[in-house]
């Protein structure tokens, strides 16, 4: 697994998008699985920068491409955040009764094959997998 | 990259990847849309959790004044982030062809 670590701030996004594209681009990973792989990383990275806003230490991210790609998010220091655990997000409510926020951790659970977490002594680790065949979205 | 502005006709024309980083820049054109308006997502690569909540602000303050977004030219990946989202339902989206 490559990893690299990255400053706790949304001015990191662009050099994590870098990182991980040109990993998979040499890999030969479709559209269909770089997109939703780009996307889940970015909901964990900004979930991790906005619930620790105190926390100074950087977001070290792994990557492995195989059969599938792995991706994995370790944050030392950050309070526990279960990205795994069932959201209640009503995606079929009117405009009126739509307020932004709330979808990020919905769209992962949709779009990965597998998501884990885990947490122990301040250290949360997510590790996501999506596969490598040509399924779309 | 992100990149925002003014097409032929008044179009908006959306360019490159919508990540969180990138909202403010979003937030400031769309805070000033007034009317009905037209999105092209072309050249849209991508979009997260943070530019669909831009994008469902700028459609509540819209409606207030009977008015909204219409988006089109939408990349399959985007169309589907749209549809897990419910974004379909309560925007007039069009996929790219």
């Amino acid at each position: 697994m490559q990893k690299k670590e990255f400053p706790r701030h949304l001015n990191s996004l662009a050099g994590l998008y870098e990182f991980t594209e040109e990993i998979m681009k040499a890999h030969d990973l479709p559209d269909g699985v770089r997109f939703p792989a780009h996307l889940a990383m970015e909901e964990l990275f900004v979930n991790m920068v906005h619930y620790n806003p105190t926390v100074t230490t950087g977001i070290e991210v792994g990557i492995d491409v195989a059969d599938r790609v792995t991706v994995s998010l370790v944050d030392n220091g950050g309070v526990e955040f279960d990205v795994t655990a069932k959201r209640d997000v009503d995606v079929d409510s009117s405009l009126e009764e739509r307020k932004p926020g709330g979808l990020g951790i919905h769209l992962i659970q949709n779009l990965v094959d597998s998501l884990e977490y885990q947490y122990q002594d301040g250290r949360g680790e997510v590790i996501f997998t999506k596969g490598s065949g040509n399924e779309d979205v | 990259m992100f990149e925002i502005e003014y097409g032929d006709g008044g179009t908006v024309m959306c360019r490159g990847r919508l990540d969180a980083a990138q909202c403010e820049k979003a937030e400031a054109f769309m805070g000033k849309l007034d009317g009905e308006n037209t999105l092209d997502f072309a050249d849209l690569e991508y979009i997260s959790s943070a530019g669909l909540g831009i994008l469902l602000k700028t459609q509540k303050r819209l409606a207030a004044n009977s008015a909204g977004l219409k988006i089109i030219n939408v990349n399959n990946h985007i169309f589907d982030v749209f549809r897990y989202s419910g974004f379909h339902a309560i925007f007039d989206i069009e996929a790219k062809e």
